[in-house]
């Protein structure tokens, strides 16, 4: 309960800083061998469980089970290696975060009975990805996209829209790569998961039963997936890449866990550091209209720099500390990039979604302790 | 003096204008405005030193795999480069040697972790005595 963590917050916040490495430049605790990061492309938050980090029962609400078939190894670059070897483990930097929250809202008491969610009950929210092992999985693919574009004669619109034809070697190439580095990324949060578990067990002396921090759903904020969809009334399968997207399967749909399977998938959708973010649910209109998608947060109103501008000659930290938000980046500029006002107010944009159909509210979660790269 | 870059206003990226009167003079100009926007460049020692060869088929593919290159050699083993010496530069190839130093959260002050330069809005080319280059970061 809110009551419990609210003394202990600011210790919570240092302890997260200190025990979940972030930041521009900053070093993982895992130290990998290129057989442990082979086995990470492979295998996912599942390797991450077979090696302490968490539990079994993490994988039945993790979105493919936390590790996605098809991923091939033997087309991952020397540099994507490389440059992931030092980075599982880590939060990153930018919109990257670790949020503890409470629920301030219940807009579904009947679904947040099967959640098991309550007003007053304290919940983390991990954002971060397959850091700059995607990346260079990404980079060293766009050069093959761009050869690609010339071979199969495609007019592209942006140069960053390079694709091949799915049946082509290339795209084949392509999703072995993609798949390793989403199987990198839930690896990640596992492990960011269970260094979380370990510091709230450390500062609030409970044991996991007694703090029963279960996790509530773990979903990809950017992939491509095949997938079948309806389209005019007939059954295809199609390959659905959601950027800047989240996927928000509807009741009954095959790949949600059982435990969710009436319920509909959950959505984590979060919003500025200093508002809040909300939990949602998938809805079957969102199947019908939207290829099984909602919104992925916020967005911007102001750049970076408008930002840093803004917040010149103010303390950032001391202004959310103010709202009983407690702050801990590692950057000097982090905080004023990522302040509030700098992002749409999230409540606007769920409502929009809320309104539309295509997710539903269940709960809006309020930050109590923040940490950003 | 020549301006040798300035960073651009974009929502959510970040992106550099570079200088330069010749094209190595611009390539060395755009790599310190990425670095620029990863650490203040002020507090990097010329203690270490990396040698940089890359290569593509166009002189744009040229200056994002150059970015890219220096990028990689960061994420994954923390080298700043603080002065960039181009050796060789064609229409296709690149080849430098920088000094600069590892990178040190303790030491090095810590802004944008940049983590790949891209295609989007990219330009490079000759404005009246000098050239000019605009790359967008992906972070």
């Amino acid at each position: 309960m809110k009551q419990d963590v609210l003394p202990r917050i600011r210790d919570l916040v240092e302890v997260l800083y200190r025990e979940v490495p972030s930041g521009v430049g900053s070093k993982g605790k895992i130290r990998l061998g290129p057989e442990d990061e082979k086995k990470i492309l492979l295998k996912g938050a599942r390797w991450a469980v077979e090696n302490g980090y968490g539990n079994a029962s993490d994988l039945r609400h993790t979105e493919s089970s936390g590790s996605i078939d098809g991923a091939d190894p033997s087309l991952i670059s020397s540099k994507a290696y490389e440059r992931g070897r030092a980075q599982q483990g880590t939060l990153g930097s930018g919109n990257h975060f670790l949020e503890i929250q409470y629920i301030d809202e219940i807009y579904d008491e009947q679904a947040a009975g099967v959640l098991g969610l309550y007003e007053g009950q304290v919940t983390v929210m991990i954002h971060t990805g397959s850091r700059g092992f995607g990346h260079q999985v990404c980079t060293d693919f766009l050069e093959v996209m761009e050869r690609a574009v010339k071979k199969y004669h495609i007019t592209l619109y942006d140069r960053e829209l390079a694709c091949a034809p799915f049946q082509s070697p290339e795209a084949r190439d392509y999703l072995g790569a993609m798949r390793a580095a989403a199987n990198y990324a839930w690896a990640n949060r596992q492990c960011i998961m269970h260094w979380t578990r370990e510091a709230f067990m450390k500062e609030l002396h409970a044991s996991p039963g007694e703090l029963g921090m279960d996790l509530i759903y773990d979903v990809a904020h950017n992939i491509a997936k095949v997938e079948e969809h309806t389209v005019d009334g007939q059954k295809r399968k199609l390959v659905v890449h959601r950027k800047g997207a989240t996927r928000a399967f509807p009741p009954g749909h095959p790949e949600l866990p059982d435990a969710y399977r009436e319920l509909g998938q959950p959505v984590l959708i979060p919003g500025d550091m200093g508002r809040a973010s909300y939990l949602l649910l998938g809805t079957q209109k969102a199947m019908d209209e939207t290829f099984g998608s909602t919104c992925h947060g916020a967005g911007r109103v102001m750049s970076r720099h408008q930002a840093i501008r803004r917040a010149k000659g103010r303390a950032i930290w001391r202004e959310m500390a103010d709202k009983g938000i407690i702050v801990r980046s590692a950057g000097r500029e982090t905080l004023a990039e990522e302040m509030s006002e700098a992002y749409k107010d999230i409540s606007n944009v769920v409502e929009v979604v809320h309104k539309a159909g295509i997710s539903k509210k269940v709960a809006r979660l309020r930050p109590m302790g923040v940490v950003k790269g | 003096m020549m301006k040798q870059f300035e960073t651009i206003d974009i929502s959510g990226d970040a992106g550099i204008r570079a200088f330069g009167r010749d094209l190595p003079e611009l390539f060395a100009n755009a790599a310190a405005g990425m670095y620029s926007l990863v650490t203040d460049l002020s507090g990097v020692a010329e203690t270490g030193r990396i040698d940089v060869s890359v290569h593509s088929e166009t002189l744009e593919g040229l200056l994002v795999a150059w970015l890219n290159e220096l990028i990689f050699r960061f994420d994954a083993y923390g080298f700043v480069g603080k002065k960039i010496a181009i050796g060789d530069l064609t229409d296709i190839g690149v080849s430098a040697t920088l000094s600069g130093e590892e990178f040190d959260p303790a030491k090095h002050e810590q802004k944008l972790l940049v983590k790949a330069a891209t295609y989007h809005r990219l330009s490079i080319h000759k404005k009246d005595d000098h050239w000019e280059a605009e790359v967008v970061f992906d972070i």
